[in-house]
C-alpha cells in the first residue's frame, strides 16, 4: 500500500507541489508526478461517487414504495402515451456543470503535468541513453558503448532516458516501480526517461500480451551507487564477455518457460483438445 | 366505410390491451382469419421446424437470446478458469497457451458472440413493439443475421479443435496474430469466424436502420420514440461504421495468414500500428454499442417502475446521440504510449473527457427521475437499479485513464481490468434486469419474483465482490497468470465474486426456464406506470403483434381498423405507399423461410474450408462445397416467393421517399464506403511510414487500368439504359443494357486477369512486398465487388427475358446503385495505385 502512504504525505504538501509545479516547468518524471495525482483522483473520484451513489440510494428509500403513503401521483404514466420528459432541466444543468467542473479542472491539471514529464531528461543532468528491445520472452538493453545485457543497470540520482522498440512483436515495457512505461512497437522507437531516486533490485516487465511466454517477460533493473556504476560501466565494451553475458540471460529465460511448462504439465489441464 | 364509423373503431387502448373486444366483431374475425392463415404457413411453436424457418422477429429474439445466454455460459467457464488459474501467484492449473487462449476467447466471446446478441435479442423483440411495426423490415435478413450469427459462433468453438484457438487477446495485435508467432489452424478460424460475425452485424444494421427509419407508427416521429428503440436506433448506426472497419481489419488480417500478403509483417512500414488504428477505429464505438442498449433499458425500467417520466429526456437524447457522433473521435485514447506525439495525445484526451460529459448527464437524468417517484423495488428495477450503481463507479475509474499522465502507469494493469468491467457488465446488469422486465411479455408467465431478488443480491454482491478486489490489486499486470505475491489475498477474494457470480447467472437462466412451466399467467401488461406499446398487446403478443393498425396520430396509441381505406382523410402527415399499399389486403405476409438457415450453414462450411485452405487435405473441399452450397442457397433465397407489405402510413423521416428496398441498399453502400475507406487508409498510412516518394507502384503501366476506367464508366452508362428500358417496357432494350453491361464486366476481369497474370510471370505475388500486398488486396476486393455484380447479373438477365421487372422495375434500379458505388470506389483505386 505504497500507494496510501505516499497518498498521504503528499496530500499534506499538495499546495506546495503546485506552486513547484508553475515555477518548474521541466524535469519531473513520471515519479515525481504519478503518486499525487493518482492520489488526489482517488480521493475526489471516491468522495464524487459517494455523494452521488449515496444521493441516489436515498432517493431510491425515501420514495420507496410502502403502505400508508399518499399513492396517488399527479399526472401519472399512462399506458400507450406518447414518450415525453418529466421534471425540469435546470436540476439537470447545475449538476453537469459542477460534474463538469470538477473534471475539468483535474484533467486540466494533469495536462499540465503531462507537458511537463514529456519535456524529456534535462540536458543538464546528463541523462544517459540507453535502448530497450523487447524479444520474445525478453529484454534487451543497448549502452551508448554498445554493451548489450539482459539486466538494466543505472546510476542513481540521474536521469535514464530509454528508447523502446521491438525485434519481434507488439510489447510495452514498464519498470513498475518508476511509473514507467512505453509500448515496444516493431519498427517505431517510443521515448520515455526517469530518474532512479533508491539503489535496489527492481522489475522491468511486458505489459502487453505478446505469446506464450508473456507472463515470464521480465528483467532485473539493477540501481546502483553511481561510482559504483562507474566502475561496472568502464569494464563494459562492446566485447565478447558482453555479448555471452547477454546470450546466458537469454537461454536463462528459456529454460525457465520451458521448465515451467515441463513442472507443471503432469497437473495442467490443456486447453487444447 | 364512412369517416364516423372508422372513428368508432379507433379503440383506445385499456391497460390490458390485446386482442379485439366486443366492439368490433367483423375486425375480431379478419383478425382471427389473419391469424389462422398465418399460423398454417409457420410450423407450429413447440417443433423444431418452427424455429429453423421463422422470420418473425419475436422467434428470431428468443432465438438471439437464448443462444448468447449459451455464450455467456461458454465465455463465463473460460474467466473462471483463469480465476482458478489466479487464485495463486504462480502459473498451475493452465498451461502458458491455454490461459492466452482463455483470455482470448473469453473477451471475444463476451463482446462480440454474447453481449450485442443479447442485447440485439431485446431489440429484435421489442423494437418493433415499440415503433408499431408488425416485423422489420426484411424479415429473411433478420433472420439471415441470427443464422450467420450462430454458426460463426459454431466456428469459434471448432478452433479449439484445430490445435488451438487464437492466443493473442480479444484486441488481437499486430504482428502476434500473423502466421509466423501464432501458426496454428484455429487462430485463422478465429480470425474468420469473427469476418463472419460482421457480416451478420452488418446484415442486422442494415435491417434496423431501414425498419427504425421507414416504419414507424403514425405520430410516432423520431424524436417521440422509446427511449430503449433510441438507443437501438444510435447503437445500429455505430454499428454500421464501425463494424465496416473491424471487417477490414479481420479482411486484412486474414489476407496476411491465408494469402501471404504482408500488411502488419513489413520492414520499414508501420504495419503493428496499422492494426491498432484500425482495431480502436472499431474499438472505441463499439463499447458504446454494446452499452448502450443497456442504457436504452434502464430508461425503460426507471420510468415504469419510479412512474415518472424521465427528467430531461430531451437532453438524455441529445447526450446519446453527442456520445454516438463523437465514439469516432476516442480511438486514438488506447494509444497513448505509442509514439503518438503530444499534439495528438492533447487532442484525444480533449474528445475523451468530452465524451464522459454526456454520460455525466445520463446519470443524473436517472437519479433525479426517481425523486417524487413511486418506487417499486421489483427484481428488475433492482438490476437496472444495481447497474446504475455499479456504472457510476465504473465511469469515476474511467476518468483516471483519461488523465493521460496516469493512463501511462494504469495501462496494461488490473485498472483497465476492473473498470472496463464495472461498465461492460453494469450493462449486463441492466440487460439481466430487462430479461425480467420483458419476461412476462415473451412467455405470458410471471418469473418467480422471491427467486428473481435473491438472485439480484447475489449477483450484486458476486459482481462487486469479483470486481472490486481488482482496483485494489490493480498493480497486477493484465493476461498474465504469475503476479506478485502480496496481491494473492484480493485475487482469492475476486475468484470467490467469479463463482456467485457465476451462480447467480445460472440462477436467471433457471429461473426463466422454470417459470416457463410454473409461473403465474399474466395478461397484457403486468406493470403499472408502464407507457410503450409492447405493454398493449396480449403476452406473448400475436404473430403480427397488433390488432389494427397502431397510431399515436391523436397524441396517445390506438389502433386503426385494418380496413381503412388509405384514402381517409384524417389529416394524417404521411402519403401512402404506392405498389405495394394497393395490394396489401389480398395477400398476407409471409412469417417462413428455410434459405437463411442454409446459407448460414453453407457459410460454416466455407468458412471452415478457407481456415485451413493453404494445408491441403479436407479444407479445400470444404470450400467448394461450401460455394456450390452457398451459390444454391442464395438462388433458393432470391426466387422464393416471399411477401412484405409495407406499411401504408407511418413516420419515415428523414426517408419518406425511399422505399424499404432502397433504403437498404443505400445503407449497406454507406458501410461498404467505410470498408473501402478503410482499406484505402491502410494503403495511405502505409505509404506515408514508408515514405511516399519512395514508393514504387506495382503495375509498371497504367494503360489497362486506364481502359478499365473507360470499361466501367461505359458499364455504368448501360445500366442506366437499362432502367431507361424497363421504365419504358421495353423487354428487349432491358435485355440488352444488362448483358452490355455483363460483358463490359467480364472485359473489365479479363483485362484485369492479364495485367495480374503477366505481374506473376515476373515474379511480382501477393506476398512479394508491401507495395504488392495493398495493391492485390485492394484492388482484388474490387475485383470481387465486380464479381459479386455479375453474378446478380446473371441472376437478373434470365428474369428479364422471362418478361419480369418491366411492371417493376426496382431490382434493376437497386443494381444500379450498387453498380455505380463500384465504379466509383474504382475512379479512387486508379489513380491511388496506377498513378500517383
Amino acid at each position: 500500500m505504497s500507494l496510501m502512504h505516499g497518498l498521504t504525505t503528499q496530500m499534506v504538501t499538495v499546495n506546495n507541489q503546485h506552486v513547484h509545479l508553475v515555477l518548474q516547468t521541466n524535469g519531473r518524471t513520471m515519479n515525481d508526478v504519478f503518486s499525487m495525482l493518482f492520489g488526489v483522483f482517488l480521493i475526489l473520484g471516491t468522495a464524487v461517487g459517494a455523494v452521488v451513489i449515496s444521493y441516489m440510494v436515498y432517493n431510491a428509500y425515501k420514495y420507496r414504495d410502502r403502505e400508508g403513503r399518499d399513492g396517488t401521483m399527479t399526472d401519472p404514466l399512462q399506458l400507450g402515451e406518447l414518450p415525453q420528459g418529466g421534471g425540469d432541466g435546470k436540476k439537470l444543468a447545475i449538476s453537469l456543470a459542477i460534474s463538469a467542473i470538477i473534471v475539468i479542472a483535474l484533467i486540466g491539471w494533469a495536462y499540465v503535468l503531462l507537458v511537463d514529464v514529456e519535456a524529456g531528461a534535462p540536458a543538464s543532468e546528463n541523462p544517459i541513453e540507453i535502448k530497450v528491445e523487447g524479444i520474445q520472452f525478453s529484454w534487451q538493453y543497448e549502452y551508448p558503448n554498445g554493451h548489450t545485457t539482459s539486466t538494466l543497470r543505472v546510476p542513481e540520482d540521474r536521469p535514464v532516458t530509454l528508447t523502446v522498440t521491438s525485434g519481434d512483436v507488439f510489447h510495452t515495457f514498464g519498470i513498475p516501480a518508476f511509473d514507467l512505461k512505453a509500448d515496444a512497437i516493431p519498427g517505431q522507437t517510443t521515448q520515455r526517461w526517469f530518474r532512479p531516486n533508491e539503489t535496489g533490485t527492481y522489475r522491468a516487465q511486458c505489459f502487453e500480451l505478446c505469446g506464450s511466454g508473456h507472463s515470464v517477460m521480465e528483467s532485473d533493473v539493477i540501481v546502483m551507487e553511481p561510482n559504483e556504476y562507474e566502475q561496472w560501466y568502464a569494464n563494459t565494451g562492446a566485447d565478447a564477455p558482453a555479448m555471452n553475458n547477454s546470450a546466458a540471460a537469454v537461454s536463462t529465460t528459456k529454460t525457465r518457460i520451458e521448465n515451467g511448462g515441463a513442472e507443471a504439465s503432469s497437473q495442467r489441464v490443456a486447453i487444447t483438445f | 366505410m364512412t369517416e364516423d364509423q372508422q372513428t368508432h373503431d379507433d379503440r383506445a387502448v385499456q391497460s390490458g390491451g390485446g386482442p379485439p373486444d366486443g366492439s368490433a366483431t367483423e375486425n375480431a374475425l379478419v383478425f382471427r382469419l389473419r391469424r389462422f392463415f398465418t399460423r398454417d404457413e409457420l410450423p407450429p411453436l413447440g417443433t423444431v421446424r418452427h424455429w429453423l424457418l421463422t422470420t418473425n422477429h419475436k422467434d428470431v429474439g428468443i432465438l438471439y437470446l437464448v443462444t448468447s445466454l449459451f455464450f455467456l455460459v461458454f465465455g463465463g467457464v473460460l474467466a473462471l478458469l483463469m480465476r482458478v488459474e489466479l487464485l495463486t501467484p504462480v502459473g498451475d492449473i493452465l498451461s502458458a497457451t491455454g490461459y492466452n487462449q482463455a483470455v482470448s476467447t473469453h473477451g471475444l466471446i463476451m463482446i462480440f458472440w454474447f453481449l450485442s446478441p443479447f442485447a440485439f435479442g431485446f431489440a429484435n423483440y421489442v423494437v418493433p413493439l415499440q415503433i408499431g411495426a408488425k416485423d422489420l423490415a426484411f424479415p429473411r435478413l433478420n433472420s439471415l443475421s441470427y443464422w450467420l450469427y450462430l454458426f460463426s459462433g459454431i466456428l469459434l468453438g471448432i478452433s479449439y479443435f484445430q490445435g488451438g484457438s487464437f492466443e493473442g487477446g480479444w484486441t488481437m495485435y499486430a504482428p502476434l496474430n500473423v502466421p509466423t508467432y501464432m501458426p496454428n489452424i484455429g487462430s485463422t478460424t478465429t480470425v474468420l469466424a469473427l469476418v463472419l460475425f460482421v457480416i451478420s452485424v452488418t446484415v442486422s444494421s442494415v435491417n434496423f436502420i431501414t425498419t427504425l427509419h421507414r416504419m414507424r407508427a403514425e405520430g410516432l416521429t423520431l424524436f417521440r420514440m422509446p427511449l430503449f428503440t433510441w438507443s437501438i436506433l444510435l447503437t445500429v448506426w455505430m454499428m454500421l461504421f464501425a463494424f465496416a472497419a473491424l471487417l477490414a481489419a479481420l479482411l486484412i488480417l486474414s489476407s496476411d495468414r491465408i494469402l501471404g500478403t504482408t500488411y502488419f509483417t513489413a520492414e520499414g512500414t508501420p504495419g503493428s500500428l496499422l492494426w491498432t488504428h484500425l482495431f480502436w477505429f472499431f474499438g472505441h464505438p463499439e463499447v458504446y454499442i454494446v452499452f448502450f442498449p443497456a442504457l436504452g433499458a434502464m430508461a425503460e425500467t426507471f420510468q415504469t417502475f419510479t412512474g415518472r417520466r424521465l427528467v430531461g429526456r430531451k437532453w438524455f437524447i441529445i447526450a446519446m446521440v453527442l456520445v454516438a457522433l463523437q465514439s469516432f473521435l476516442v480511438w486514438m485514447h488506447h494509444m497513448f504510449l505509442t509514439s503518438i506525439n503530444l499534439q495528438i495525445k492533447t487532442l484525444f484526451m480533449v474528445t475523451t473527457i468530452g465524451i464522459s460529459l454526456p454520460f455525466d448527464l445520463m446519470v443524473f437524468s436517472l437519479i433525479y427521475t426517481m425523486v417524487k417517484g413511486r418506487i417499486r423495488f421489483t427484481t428488475p428495477f433492482l438490476f437496472t437499479f444495481g447497474a446504475l450503481l455499479v456504472f457510476i463507479i465504473g465511469g469515476i475509474t474511467g476518468v483516471f485513464l483519461g488523465a493521460v499522465v496516469l493512463d501511462y502507469q494504469l495501462r496494461g494493469t488490473y485498472w483497465v481490468v476492473a473498470h472496463f468491467h464495472y461498465v461492460m457488465v453494469a450493462g449486463v446488469m441492466a440487460l439481466v434486469g430487462g430479461i425480467f422486465y420483458w419476461y412476462p411479455k415473451f412467455t405470458g408467465r410471471m418469473y418467480n419474483k422471491r427467486l428473481g431478488k435473491a438472485t439480484f443480491w447475489l449477483f450484486f454482491v458476486g459482481f462487486n465482490l469479483l470486481y472490486f478486489p481488482l482496483f485494489v490489486a490493480w498493480e497486477t499486470p493484465r493476461r498474465v497468470f504469475e503476479y506478485p505475491a502480496a496481491l494473492t489475498p484480493w485475487h482469492q477474494l475476486a475468484t470467490v465474486g467469479g463463482f456467485l457470480l457465476g451462480i447467480s447467472f445460472l440462477l436467471v437462466i433457471w429461473n426463466c426456464y422454470w417459470s416457463l412451466w410454473r409461473g403465474e399467467p399474466v395478461d397484457g401488461n403486468p406493470w403499472e406506470y408502464s407507457t410503450t406499446a409492447e405493454w398493449a398487446v396480449p403476452s406473448p403478443p400475436p404473430l403480427e403483434n397488433f390488432p389494427g393498425v397502431p397510431s399515436y396520430e391523436s397524441g396517445s396509441l390506438a389502433f386503426r381498423d385494418d380496413d381503412t381505406p388509405e384514402t381517409s382523410t384524417d389529416g394524417g402527415t404521411t402519403v401512402s405507399n404506392d405498389e405495394s399499399g394497393s395490394t396489401a389486403h389480398d395477400h398476407h405476409d409471409s412469417h417462413a423461410s428455410p434459405w437463411p438457415f442454409f446459407i448460414g450453414i453453407a457459410s460454416l462450411v466455407f468458412f471452415l474450408g478457407l481456415s485451413g485452405i493453404t494445408t491441403g487435405g479436407i479444407y479445400p473441399v470444404l470450400t467448394a462445397l461450401g460455394v456450390v452450397f452457398g451459390a444454391v442457397s442464395l438462388i433458393g433465397f432470391g426466387l422464393e416467393s416471399f411477401s412484405v407489405t409495407e406499411p401504408e402510413r407511418g413516420e419515415r423521416w428523414p426517408f419518406e421517399g425511399i422505399e424499404n428496398g432502397k433504403l437498404g441498399v443505400w445503407v449497406f453502400l454507406a458501410s461498404d464506403i467505410v470498408l473501402f475507406g478503410a482499406f484505402i487508409g491502410s494503403y495511405v498510412f502505409l505509404r506515408v511510414g514508408y515514405g511516399w516518394t519512395d514508393w514504387t507502384l506495382v503495375p509498371h503501366d497504367p494503360i489497362p487500368g486506364l481502359i478499365n476506367t473507360y470499361i466501367l464508366l461505359t458499364s455504368s452508362f448501360c445500366i442506366v439504359l437499362a432502367l431507361v428500358a424497363a421504365e419504358k417496357n421495353s423487354r428487349w432494350g432491358l435485355i440488352a443494357g444488362l448483358s452490355t453491361t455483363l460483358l463490359l464486366g467480364i472485359g473489365f476481369l479479363i483485362n484485369k486477369g492479364i495485367e495480374w497474370v503477366e505481374l506473376f510471370h515476373e515474379g511480382v505475388w501477393l506476398s512479394s512486398n508491401v507495395q504488392a500486398s495493398t495493391f492485390f488486396l485492394t484492388t482484388g476486393l474490387h475485383a470481387l465487388h465486380v464479381i459479386l455484380g455479375l453474378l446478380i447479373l446473371l441472376y437478373l438477365i434470365p428474369r428479364a427475358i422471362n418478361g419480369s421487372y418491366l411492371n417493376d422495375e426496382r431490382p434493376i434500379e437497386y443494381f444500379g446503385l450498387y453498380w455505380h458505388f463500384v465504379d466509383i470506389v474504382w475512379l479512387f483505386l486508379f489513380p491511388l495505385f496506377y498513378i500517383i
